[in-house]
């Protein structure tokens, strides 16, 4: 009957569980797969859909695979429902790596999304585009994020500033200058909220462009408190950083207050000292450690006049005005960074004022607790005076974690006082009371600490400490309790460490501990306790009478102790014996005799070979009938002084200062962990950003080099010899001139519009003539059945169109060089690269680059050789094990067909080498290593996507049937603008205007790939000025998977204006497809804005 | 021969900054956003939920490594695993753990967590594993919209409240009748955009209201000896606000010299408090808490508690007394006294001539006194039995002292007044104070 009953409970209990739960998602958690999940993702209703979505977050949730849904959830993005698209986004985010193909179905959808009126979808689709973790969409996604940093809306602006670093995770170099000009702009924005979203992306992407920092530093300041707390944290550090790079550390502070700290007169006048009265400097603070502490923050050593004042630096005294305030935060990160600031800007004197807040955020999460103990235990261990006074907020509650507990006694030893210690030793009586033994025993060593710090309270202690011992001894015996041992080992300790200052008038303290030893029953104690005996054996004049029978007692104990104590009793017998006194010299040898007998037959085989040593060590003394009878052989004079140096040594006082000193930034999460974690910076040497209005000659590299950072460009240029710079600017376009005057040339992205300069060339050396023919004659050997077929497919729609002829365009193709190393980074030897349309002769999937050599230092430069770095790779750091995954790309080095080596290069003299290289990934760049002179340079070798493919000639017909078959989502489109003709048309009046445009446009593809030009369609132009219309169709196959590629560029607008260019890619590997629309539209624009 | 040997120098310096800027690229190598990934473990160490925060997936492993730490590792804050940082709160035994691999302000990690928590036990009323999972998918949408490529995002309650509406009954029961129901807000929070962004731009109530609360905390040593060691308060100014339109509010103190340190709502703005202390914000709609403060060296508290223990041969006698002090003036309620008896006592036989007392099996005695009868001094007594061959008792329990009192605040903290700038029509304001126990230890 009552198990009826029992059971009509359980499942009323059970019931009325499920009552409580209907309507939520529980049902969901717990059978996630009840239900077939598939037909509900395609299902009509949006509610079931949810209920499919909401079932696989429940399996993600609790750890399993469903990423086999994947293409049915990615078509439900377009779901009007934000709770759908809410989901949806969830899910992708979740799989998006693992599934890139299906994941580039969906960014179509967000790209709507980013034109939707609502702020919230907008912010969605931004944040779930930028999360996909895609180098494919990656500039999809950055011109995303340019247009949303430029929203109305806060709240997407702030989501664009979040993804930035995103972008920057995917380490695409060519975008970096981009993101970090849009970090740049986001930092200037009017709206607190996206100022702290991009300081956080400025700490992640570029916390060392100081540059951006320093054009907005006192708006950032006054900005400063309305920013939200999270940004906060992260902007002071930023601010921080810029002061100290921009004007050096202060003078006043506490960093550098070892100079002139004497003249200062610090230590009369100064309020910090918590205890004038008693005269003991040695606790206003502890200089040594002062100084230790500010090298350990400051990445570089530093010479002290880089310094400043707070008085004269308008930005110093910004920095330490906007922070104070924050020190009320309620957020205790804001209030440590910003107490961390104080602590280094700030004047002496102010220091303190980041005392109580400190202190209040001990009031905080046992965790919180914890962090800012730590990082008040830095502040304390060098300036102990400032919480001197407040040593009553580290008493410790009963509720404390025991590591809170730890660290609030070693801040109370620290910290005592003459005046407060009389207290602090009061608590620490209670501590040692309390049932946690553990923290019983810290106490007690606490107490040893507090002892050797102020001298003048050891009796008092002594005498609690030998109490202790002979109760502990008592209790200890009995070994119910773990951790009493524990207890009792640290009372003994506490008890040495306090003896060790001043042994002699501890005499009868030291015959207590001996009368305990034999209620001591703990090994370790019981040890250090027979240690004391060795080393205290001859002091005063109590102990050596004692002598005699505390040995004869080790003696006859030595049977029943653990190793560690008869190792103890070994080295004591040892000592006693060498200092023996005459009278008891006798007895004592027999003891010690009997002693390392029993040694020699121990179990325990350290006891032996010690025993061994010791016999052979002490064998004259043994031999002999005196202590003080002379030793005849001079052998044994010298095993007299080995012995005497080793036994007969006193005890030098050892240095207190903790051997673990290790100091990182206040608030930072190496301080607690105690070493350097990845990513941590100390703070960037002072005065090492110049700002550049001071000098211009030194400055101005460092000028263009910000320049460049914002400009986009990934090289700076050197070169301030004014007047031959706008002729290297020509040349470096056009990238086959190879004259090896040794100067340095800029990238191609500084050049101006090339077909101008072009023309203004007078002078080519042959090589370049040489060269340009050559790379010619391949295109067209190559498509040799095709030969001249650019103007024969002009000529086909001659009927229709004007006749052009754009044959000579071939001698005009320059591919593009780029700089593998410049002459500065490698003492004089700059190297070239250039990608050849040749086709390589090992493997379909090898290209092949031509690297041009030279040297223009003054010296001859022997065995130059370039070599695959993966070897070098394997072996990384294990720092590199931590972040392991954002590594994996090294397992994708390509493989390289290596130069033949030049065995000399002299000055002024260049070569070319051919390499042949297969790049893994179209988008990461090669790394390799260069040797020379002997030396190695690591270098990287970046893929040119426009030369990941080769010529494929086909017909027209061909061409129109292949791009019929490649409708939908394997056609991407993209417009640009284009402008290299317009100088073109102004100039050349003679000439066509169509014709020059179709000129340009095809020198420019096909100066930047390897591409056949297929077909040239004129439109049928009402007016002569109007290009629209005309359209250059290009052919080519991938080289690694031979899928043919076809590109279609479609002109509109006004001949002698900007045109607008629609570039479309037809191709079946739609990822690679992609990224080479993309660097078609960025070459087509790049020059034109250069241009300008 | 001047212009080779300037090129040189030029050479130099370029090189030098080129191998910072190489130094700098591999530095970052290792940057990448902050925190990666956040898991809620059940308090016997099973993952409740996961939430990737990067594209850099945390495997779930690290949670069973880091289950199985001794207990002296696994209960510190910040811990550096193998693989990752680890951060953890502990919170209604839910673990909160987060996991990143560069260096980042721990605090903020741990503040952060703090605050993921307070909104979680805020939203689904508790905290507890079944709660969780009840509401993961309610879950998941908070961590997505508090944080954002593992960099805090909308943390601000009242902006969360307006994005992601919380369980109630009704939407519960909605969702039971139609199957559907979004707990998605298509629209932005207008907070999010303004100045103010804890504020939504423009709230209407046709009655106006704001209640100002005092809820101070008292923490207190008592030492061996008797002797109150320090006595401190922990106080928090809660308002809760139902205000039309963009109030301008200050908040004056009778005495504000009595307040050792505060810590502001990011709402108040520094620059009144820092010359005329006044408290002067816009505030947030609804609850909120706007300030807190500490108050040092008080010289009473309200009780006192007057524990004895004697021991000999096996046996302990113990008694404690709690009475009134300092009468506050109020009634002092919800008076409990709770201690750990030691490992060594092996059985304990204690009474009261006055409440319950309770003795749970991992030896937490409880008290639970009430209020103090006006006739008789509550007395605690009986005897601990000491396991066998100890004499006497050596390590002591301290006694920890719950009470609350309605009305007053201790600290002696007083409001002058509260004033709008723009007086709304049926303003309606009330001011309330509380003190209770915060961490009130009493040694033995």
């Amino acid at each position: 009957m009552f198990n009826q009953f029992g059971s009509t409970a359980e499942t009323l209990s059970k019931a009325s569980a499920a009552v409580l739960r209907i309507g939520t998602d529980a049902h969901l958690y717990d059978d996630p797969e009840d239900v077939n999940i598939a037909p509900l993702l395609d299902s009509k209703f949006e509610s079931e859909k949810c209920e499919a979505l909401k079932r696989l977050l429940a399996l993600i949730a609790q750890g399993f695979d469903v990423s086999n849904f994947f293409p049915q959830v990615v078509k439900n993005v377009a779901s009007q429902s934000s709770e759908v698209k809410k989901l949806v986004y969830l899910y992708l985010l979740h799989y998006a790596e693992k599934r890139p193909n299906e994941a580039l179905l969906s960014i179509n959808y967000f790209q709507k999304d980013l034109g939707d009126p609502n702020p919230l979808v907008r912010a969605w689709a931004l944040r779930t585009m930028a999360g996909i973790r895609l180098h494919v969409i990656a500039p999809l996604a950055l011109s995303a994020v340019g247009k949303c940093a430029r929203d109305p809306a806060v709240y997407v602006r702030k989501c664009a500033a979040n993804a930035l670093p995103k972008l920057h995770d995917l380490r695409l170099e060519e975008h970096a200058p981009a993101i970090e000009e849009l970090v740049g702009i986001l930092l200037n924005d009017h709206s607190p909220g996206v100022v702290g979203a991009a300081a956080a992306a400025f700490t992640s992407i570029c916390p060392n462009n100081f540059s951006l920092i320093g054009k907005n530093y006192k708006k950032l300041c006054q900005i400063l408190p309305d920013v939200e707390e999270w940004g906060q944290i992260l902007l002071i550090g930023t601010l921080l950083r810029y002061v100290v790079a921009r004007h050096g550390l202060v003078r006043e502070s506490l960093m550098l207050s070892l100079h002139g700290l004497e003249s200062n007169g610090f230590y009369e006048k100064d309020g910090l000292v918590g205890d004038k009265k008693d005269g003991d400097k040695s606790d206003s603070f502890d200089a040594n450690l002062v100084s230790l502490v500010s090298k350990c923050y400051i990445e570089a050593s530093f010479d002290s006049k880089e310094t400043t004042s707070v008085g004269d630096n308008e930005d110093v005294k910004i920095l330490l005005q906007c922070t104070s305030p924050l020190l009320w935060s309620n957020n205790s990160a804001v209030v440590l960074a910003a107490a961390g600031v104080q602590w280094i800007m700030a004047p002496l004197e102010d220091v303190k004022k980041i005392v109580k807040p400190l202190l209040f955020l001990l009031r905080s999460s046992t965790a919180s607790k914890y962090v800012v103990l730590c990082n008040i235990l830095v502040f304390a261990k060098a300036v102990p005076s400032l919480f001197a006074p407040h040593f009553e907020d580290f008493f410790i509650c009963s509720s404390d974690a025991y590591q809170v507990k730890a660290h609030k006694l070693e801040m109370l030893s620290l910290i005592a006082t003459t005046s407060s210690i009389s207290s602090i030793l009061r608590e620490f009586e209670d501590y040692i009371k309390d049932p946690d033994r553990r923290f019983a025993a810290d106490t007690v060593a606490a107490i040893g600490l507090c002892a050797k710090r102020l001298p003048e309270i050891p009796t008092a202690c002594l005498n609690g400490l030998l109490a202790l011992v002979r109760q502990e001894s008592f209790a200890g015996d009995l070994e119910l309790v773990d951790g009493e041992a524990g207890v009792l080992v640290q009372a003994v300790m506490s008890i040495q460490t306090i003896i060790e200052r001043d042994p002699l008038s501890h005499e009868k303290v030291i015959v207590q501990l001996f009368r305990c030893l034999d209620s001591v029953k703990v090994a370790a104690a019981r040890a250090t306790i027979i240690w004391m005996v060795g080393v205290y054996c001859s002091l005063g004049h109590i102990i050596p009478r004692m002598l005699t029978t505390i040995t004869k007692y080790l003696a006859w104990s030595f049977k029943s102790e653990a190793s560690e104590t008869k190792l103890q009793i070994l080295n004591t017998a040892a000592k006693v014996l060498i200092s023996a006194e005459v009278e008891d010299f006798q007895m004592l040898k027999k003891i010690v005799l009997y002693v390392l007998e029993l040694g020699e037959c121990d179990l325990n085989y350290d006891v032996r070979d010690r025993t061994r040593f010791l016999k052979k060590m002490l064998s004259y003394k043994l031999a002999c009938h005196e202590p003080t009878e002379d030793s005849v052989a001079s052998q044994e004079n010298i095993a007299e002084h080995v012995v005497e140096y080793v036994f007969g040594r006193k005890l030098k006082p050892f240095s207190p200062l903790n051997l673990h000193n290790r100091f990182y930034l206040p608030g930072s999460l190496s301080q607690i962990v105690l070493h350097a974690a990845p990513g941590y910076e100390p703070l960037p040497k002072p005065c090492s950003f110049v700002v550049e209005e001071h000098d211009q000659l030194s400055d101005s590299g460092r000028q263009r080099e910000a320049m460049s950072g914002l400009n986009g460009s990934q090289e700076s240029s050197e070169t301030v010899d004014e007047d031959g710079s706008s002729e290297y600017d020509s040349e470096s376009y056009n990238g086959s001139d190879f004259s090896s005057d040794g100067d340095e040339r800029n990238d191609a992205n500084d050049a101006a519009d090339p077909l101008i300069q072009f023309s203004d060339i007078a002078v080519s050396t042959d090589q370049e003539e040489l060269r340009s023919k050559r790379a010619l004659d391949l295109w067209l050997d190559e498509e040799s059945s095709t030969s001249n077929q650019t103007p024969s497919a002009l000529d086909r729609n001659q009927s229709s169109y004007a006749k052009i002829s754009i044959g000579d365009i071939g001698s005009r193709v320059k591919p593009k060089s780029y700089t593998l190393l410049d002459p500065g980074n490698g003492n004089g030897v700059k190297i070239d690269y250039t990608f050849l349309s040749e086709v390589s002769t090992v493997s379909p999937l090898h290209v092949c680059v031509e690297v041009l050599f030279q040297n223009s230092s003054t010296e001859p430069i022997v065995e130059v050789s370039l070599e695959d770095e993966e070897a070098m790779n394997v072996s990384d750091s294990a720092e590199q094990t931590l972040v392991g995954k954002a590594n994996a790309s090294y397992n994708n080095v390509p493989t390289l067909i290596p130069m033949e080596e030049l065995s000399c290069l002299e000055p002024g003299q260049s070569a070319k080498r051919l390499i042949q290289v297969r790049f893994h990934h179209h988008l990461l760049p090669m790394r390799l290593s260069l040797h020379y002179n002997g030396k190695k340079v690591p270098v990287k070798l970046r893929p040119d996507l426009g030369y990941l493919v080769k010529p494929f000639s086909i017909t027209i017909e061909e061409f129109l049937s292949t791009e019929s078959r490649l409708p939908g989502m394997f056609e991407y489109t993209r417009r640009c603008t284009f402008t290299d003709h317009i100088k073109d048309t102004r100039m050349e009046n003679g000439k066509d205007k169509f014709l020059t445009i179709c000129e340009s446009i095809t020198l420019k593809v096909l100066s930047n790939s390897n591409l056949h030009l297929v077909s040239v369609d004129l439109p049928v132009a009402s007016t002569l000025e109007d290009a629209t219309g005309l359209r250059l169709r290009f052919s080519s196959k991938i080289l690694s998977s031979e899928i043919p590629l076809l590109i279609t560029i479609t002109v509109q607008g006004k001949c002698t204006e900007d045109l607008n260019l629609t570039v479309k890619i037809n191709c079946e590997e739609t990822v690679f497809g992609l990224n080479l629309l993309n660097r078609i539209a960025n070459f087509m624009v790049e020059t034109s804005s250069s241009a300008i | 021969m001047e212009e080779a040997s300037g090129r040189r120098s030029k050479l130099t310096i370029r090189s030098e900054r080129e191998r910072e800027r190489e130094r700098e690229r591999e530095r970052e190598q290792y940057r990448s956003s902050m925190l990666q990934c956040i898991f809620l473990l059940s308090d016997s160490g099973e993952v409740i939920l996961e939430k990737q925060l990067t594209g850099h997936r945390v495997d779930r492993s690290i949670c069973a490594w880091f289950w199985d730490q001794a207990d002296s590792l696994k209960s510190l804050p910040v811990i550096a695993s193998p693989t990752h940082y680890l951060f953890q709160i502990v919170r209604d035994g839910i673990t909160f753990l987060a996991c990143t691999q560069v260096e980042m302000p721990p605090l903020m990690a741990i503040e952060f967590l703090c605050r993921v928590a307070d909104v979680l036990s805020d939203y689904l009323g508790g905290l507890n594993e079944d709660l969780v999972k009840d509401n993961f998918i309610i879950v998941y949408e908070l961590l997505d919209e508090m944080i954002d490529n593992g960099f805090p995002l909308t943390t601000e309650p009242n902006i969360l409240r307006e994005m992601i509406a919380p369980p109630n009954l009704v939407s519960k029961m909605l969702s039971v009748v139609t199957g559907n129901a979004s707990n998605v807000s298509d629209t932005l929070p207008s907070g999010t955009g303004s100045c103010v962004p804890w504020r939504p731009t423009d709230p209407k109530y046709s009655s106006n209201e704001v209640y100002v609360d005092l809820v101070e905390e008292m923490d207190a040593i008592v030492n061996r000896d008797g002797e109150l060691v320090k006595c401190e308060i922990y106080g928090q100014v809660q308002m809760s606000s139902q205000l039309t339109g963009f109030p301008d509010l200050t908040l004056s103190f009778a005495n504000p010299s009595v307040l050792e340190d505060m810590r502001f709502h990011p709402c108040v703005r520094f620059r009144p408090w820092e010359s005329h202390q006044v408290l002067s914000f816009v505030p947030p709609d609804g609850q909120f808490k706007l300030m807190s403060y500490r108050v040092k060296k008080l010289k009473n508290t309200p009780l006192y508690v007057k524990p004895q223990i004697t021991s000999d041969s096996g046996a302990c006698r113990v008694s404690v007394l709690v009475g009134i002090r300092s009468d506050p003036g109020k009634t002092i309620e919800s008076i409990t006294l709770s201690f750990q008896l030691p490992h060594c006592v092996s059985s304990a036989d204690l009474s009261s001539n006055h409440g319950t007392v309770t003795i749970l099996s991992n030896k937490t005695c409880t008290w639970t006194i009430g209020r103090i009868p006006s006739d008789k001094t509550p007395c605690l007594s009986g005897t601990l039995a000491l396991e066998t061959g100890l004499e006497r008792l050596h390590v002591y329990p301290t006694f920890k002292v719950g009470f609350k009192i309605m009305g007053i605040a201790l600290s002696g903290l007083r409001i002058e007044k509260l004033d709008l700038k723009t007086i709304p029509p049926r303003l309606y304001k009330g001011f309330r104070a509380q003190t209770r126990a915060g961490e009130f230890d009493v040694r033995l």
